[in-house]
């Protein structure tokens, strides 16, 4: 490998989507060269070993909405990717019960019923309309967002796709589609159900990763994101990665080289080299540079364009707008070693829903009040959590009989308030240890000897998955999944379309549409869209 | 039995509007109202005080034209200036798209409001062409649909004539929340928290919340311009009471409606409390949908559209607070008699006080709107509306809860009119839910029915229920929780009366 050698392309971050957005491309030919400035690659779908026997997906943790076009077409399984489907999950509640998810109708109907007839009655009604909603959207992920300011014959297209899609539906059926896609989680779930414990289950999905309380209109479509995926099939099925997420990007990966592709690691970028509104290569952080007349940046927006391009390279009212993009910290997680299965004393011995996502939260309103907390620049007093044990199901993640639990928390503000100063700064050791025993105090309402059982514990708060990943203020989405930054206004009006102000040089992560989770799209379309610049149509989904 | 044309149901702005405009156009018409007076909400009054609403900036001119009321209101109207009060003095005075601080000197975000006042009022005018014509679809005659395509071309034409990039942000900002599009141009203060408090004026909703531009754009969809009625809200009313008897309406008080009549999917009349029946082809009610519907029969709504109008959210946020003063209170460089006064020193003071109304409890550090409706008196009345009051309140709104209240709307005031507490003599409160009472809206909401996007266009008040037409042939609804919604601004009202009438003509 001759290290000063001209590419093709340059892809700025080894994330699964510049991961994916490198594969394409090697593919149609190009000579790709991946930079990234970790000494491991993956970006938030990794698998760390931070203690011996222990393996850590110490970012994203699941995996469902990786399209499963895009795993089609750049062979995954053959590089060892297996998602293994988790079933069902838990809420338990303060005073020794639970309400439990199961994937099997008659067993939820039951357990609903349990806590409500009439909920376990109107959950049919609730799932047919999430349903319908997503059928709807998928089709977008892997198509351009149409700017509808342009008269350009393909936006035009892309806008008649929508029309004719939104039209088929029928106006009643339109009606209820922009009724979900504006509505809060809260009210919807009011609108449907009774029970407090079945409702806060049910709307944790509506939160996760955003800046937005269950009440915020806007977090119905933010469950949506987080239904729209699937797993061989099963549409709104999660899974685990055998070995942890990090096996999703060492397959991307494997793939990206066997077709000729370099990846380099420990090479941070310093800064997009541009010559006369053109990219020509990037500069990185130990003074090497690599020249390539188009560039993919896996970075967020903010990052790309604010800090390693020059200000005077890009048109200011560009600039304001990425400035005004919203990348909010508000999610911190914790990984933990466990030396045995921690024990759940309201669950039936062997229960299959321990196998699945477990939480706490008792209710909306005291996932609305964790909202307040991040607001006002705490870390929720009690946070909603998203625990899984995924060395149940996957045995390489632990030592035989020891386990491995990852836990997503939200709220945690990234911008900490400290006396009268609100700062990422203030995330010290102190902070972090606060965090984790709040945390800890949540878990041990489902599981009281939590504490006994850590043999080791990574906590991961806003701060720092800024400073290791590279994500703006730690937000798992590079960027609110609101309205505003969705579709063909992510990530601001005008260039939803993975091109930039600057010739050559792309976004591929997902602060571009459709946006966050490992679901690849955004780097698949990226590359989508650096071929057609080329004239050459993309093999695989697109064809 | 008395035979009518039409037969409006509750004679608050919509209802009036209504009656008055299916009056000029021939009908013959009644006007129904519980109440001993015409007005409902808008006329409301706790006691002695000034009415709820106490200032006018939204009234239609399309209404004053289809009743005939010529080029101007036949009432004088004020434009008030708009100070944001500051707990330092620093107070703001806002006048349309000036700012400038109370002591004379540049406010130093003058720039950004009067770049934010002109778009936002842009934004508002085209949103004023939709709110002016029912929702697209939802079975109208040809030449209805034609009038209707072309104003949605006009629309269409008239956002494409911003250029470009004014187009791609005015399509991004619609669906955003008022506390980022606000604090991108200024830093936090009494600008931006005056900005954000108008934002969810009335709303269950903080300025963090998605959906609150448009309510600041609503707000503005009549140019922006705060005024305030000579001779209060009373005159408002008075004159669309006397458009609509000059055109013929019969008006009848004190006469509350037990039953709307039906025969078969026809409706045929109403029944009134006191045994009468009034018999008309035609009924537009301004009450609340599911209360209109229950005048009616469920039977008449399937399963889906009943369950729909439960659903319909209306949760009031506001509480009227009149306080009884020694004298007018002093605020140096600020003239208070042509002013509005809002407390709302920062956009997050506004958050924070939204937060407790989300679990039923009353803010105990308000957003405060401000008025003299009569500075000239001796003794004046200010007038307040106080965010947020949940008319939910947990444990209720006891008396002692009310006096709570306007202690804390004197308190919260006092921070930046010090010598307020010694001039209030009396005091009068109104909360939401004396409001629901008094007027029959759910929740004391002004609206009806939250202005939020999933109640919005042909989703208001629900999906399939958006083109004013309810239940049984000749039914429809009039009331601010049809589209555009409320405001004292008898869109409603007039959108209703012609849909009306276009199906019977």
């Amino acid at each position: 490998m001759s290290l000063n050698a001209t590419y093709d392309v340059i892809v700025a971050g080894a994330g699964h989507n510049g991961l994916t957005a490198a594969a394409y491309l090697a593919r149609a030919g190009r000579k790709v060269l991946v930079v990234e400035k970790n000494d491991w690659i993956g970006g938030a779908a990794v698998s760390r070993s931070l203690h011996p026997g222990w393996t850590y997906s110490n970012c994203s943790y699941v995996c469902s909405l990786l399209r499963r076009e895009i795993v089609r077409d750049l062979d995954l399984p053959k590089y060892g990717l297996q998602v293994i489907p988790y079933e069902g999950g838990a809420t338990f509640t303060r005073d020794g019960d639970y309400f439990a998810y199961y994937s099997d109708h008659h067993a939820l109907h039951r357990e609903m019923a349990r806590h409500s007839r009439r909920d376990a009655d109107a959950y049919q009604r609730y799932a047919q309309a999430v349903m319908r909603q997503c059928r709807f959207i998928r089709p977008f992920l892997l198509r351009d967002a149409p700017d509808p300011a342009s008269l350009r014959p393909r936006d035009l297209g892309e806008m008649a796709y929508l029309v004719k899609k939104a039209h088929g539906l029928g106006p009643r059926e339109l009606g209820e589609t922009l009724r979900f896609w504006t509505m809060s989680i809260g009210d919807f779930l009011d609108e449907h159900f009774e029970n407090d414990l079945i409702k806060a289950h049910l709307a944790g999905s509506g939160i996760i990763g955003t800046g937005l309380g269950v009440y915020s209109p806007g977090t119905a479509y933010v469950l949506l994101h987080h239904y729209m995926g699937d797993i061989d099939g099963g549409i709104g099925a999660w899974g685990f990665a055998r070995g942890g997420m990090g096996a999703i990007s060492a397959a991307i990966g494997a793939d990206f080289e066997a077709h000729g592709g370099t990846i380099l690691k420990g090479a941070g970028v310093e800064k997009f080299l541009t010559k006369d509104g053109r990219v020509t290569g990037v500069a990185l952080e130990d003074g090497k540079v690599f020249k390539a007349p188009v560039v993919a940046s896996n970075m967020d927006v903010k990052r790309t364009f604010l800090t390693h391009v020059d200000a005077g390279d890009l048109p200011p009212e560009f600039t304001r707008a990425v400035e005004r993009f919203k990348i909010r910290g508000s999610s911190a997680k914790l990984n933990i070693a466990l030396d045995r299965m921690p024990s759940f004393p309201a669950a039936p011995a062997h229960a299959s829903f321990l196998r699945g996502d477990l939480h706490v939260s008792q209710s909306l309103s005291e996932l609305e009040r964790a909202y307040d907390d991040w607001k006002a620049g705490r870390v929720s007093a009690k946070p909603y959590i998203d625990m899984l044990i995924p060395s149940q199901i996957d045995p390489t993640m632990a030592p035989t009989g020891a386990h491995m639990m990852t836990v997503f928390v939200q709220y945690a503000p990234y911008d900490l308030a400290q006396g009268s100063t609100r700062s990422g700064v203030n995330w010290d050791d102190a902070a972090r240890r606060q965090l984790a025993d709040c945390v800890l105090d949540q878990m041990s309402v489902a599981c009281p000897d939590i504490r006994e059982r850590i043999v080791h514990m990574e906590v991961r708060c806003p701060a720092e998955i800024e400073r290791e990943v590279g994500l703006t203020e730690g937000n798992i989405f590079q960027g609110e999944l609101t309205f505003d930054q969705l579709f063909f206004n992510r990530p601001v009006p005008g260039w939803s379309q993975y091109d930039s102000p600057i010739k050559g040089l792309y976004l591929c992560g997902s602060s571009a549409h459709p946006g966050g989770g490992v679901m690849g799209a955004p780097g698949a379309n990226a590359a989508r869209a650096i071929l057609r610049a080329d004239g050459v149509r993309m093999k695989g989904y697109a064809a | 039995m008395t035979r009518f044309d039409a037969i409006v149901i509750g004679a608050g702005v919509n209802g009036l509007v209504a009656a008055a405009l299916l009056a000029r156009r021939g009908k013959k018409v009644c006007l129904i109202e519980a109440a001993r007076h015409a007005g409902g909400m808008a006329g409301l009054r706790p006691g002695e005080g000034p009415a709820l609403a106490h200032l006018v900036h939204n009234l239609s001119p399309a209404v004053r034209r289809d009743l005939g009321l010529g080029r101007d209101w036949p009432f004088a109207l004020t434009p008030l200036a708009t100070v944001a009060l500051a707990e330092d003095g620093r107070h703001v005075v806002v006048d349309g798209p000036n700012a400038k601080l109370a002591d004379g000197t540049a406010h130093p975000f003058a720039a950004a409001h009067a770049a934010l006042t002109e778009r936002l009022t842009r934004y508002g005018a085209l949103l004023r062409n939709m709110a002016e014509t029912a929702p697209p679809g939802g079975g109208m005659s040809g030449i209805a649909m034609m009038r209707q395509g072309l104003r949605f071309a006009r629309t269409g034409l008239s956002l494409r004539a911003m250029g470009k990039p004014e187009m791609r942000r005015f399509l991004q900002v619609l669906l955003s929340n008022a506390y980022d599009l606000i604090l991108d141009e200024m830093s936090d203060g009494p600008l931006a928290g005056l900005w954000t408090a108008d934002a969810v004026r009335g709303a269950a909703l903080g300025p963090r919340s998605p959906g609150t531009v448009f309510s600041l754009i609503y707000r503005m969809g009549h140019g922006g311009i705060v005024s305030r009625p000579e001779g209060g809200m009373e005159a408002v009313i008075a004159a669309l009471e006397e458009a609509g008897r000059k055109a013929g309406c019969t008006l009848r008080t004190d006469t509350r409606v037990a039953r709307i009549l039906t025969e078969g999917d026809r409706v045929t009349g109403v029944a009134t409390e006191a045994g009468e029946i009034l018999s008309a082809q035609v009924v537009l009610s301004s009450a609340a949908p599911l209360t209109t519907a229950r005048l009616t029969g469920l039977d008449h709504f399937d399963i889906e559209a009943t369950r729909r109008l439960r659903n319909l959210r209306a949760r009031g946020t506001v509480a009227k607070v009149n306080l009884k003063l020694a004298r007018a209170p002093a605020l140096p460089g600020v003239d208070l008699a042509s002013a509005r006064m809002v407390f709302a020193p920062s956009a997050e003071y506004v958050e924070t006080a939204f937060n407790p109304s989300k679990y039923g409890e009353m803010s105990e550090a308000p957003v405060i709107e401000a008025v003299m409706p009569d500075p000239g008196a001796a003794s004046p009345w200010l007038s307040l509306l106080v965010q947020y009051a949940p008319a939910d309140l947990d444990g209720g709104w006891t008396a002692a809860a009310r006096d709570r209240l306007a202690q804390i709307a004197t308190r919260t005031l006092a921070r930046a009119l010090p010598d307020l507490p010694g001039l209030v003599t009396s005091a009068e409160v109104m909360t939401p839910d004396q409001i629901g009472a008094a007027t029959g809206g759910p929740g004391g909401h002004w609206h009806q029915a939250e202005l939020t996007f999933d109640q919005m266009l042909t989703l208001r008040p629900g999906n399939g229920m958006g083109h004013y037409a309810f239940g049984p042939s000749g039914l429809y609804l009039c009331g601010a929780a049809t589209h555009p919604g409320g405001d004292v601004m008898g869109l409603s009202g007039r959108n209703a009366a012609l849909r009306a009438l276009e199906d019977r003509a």
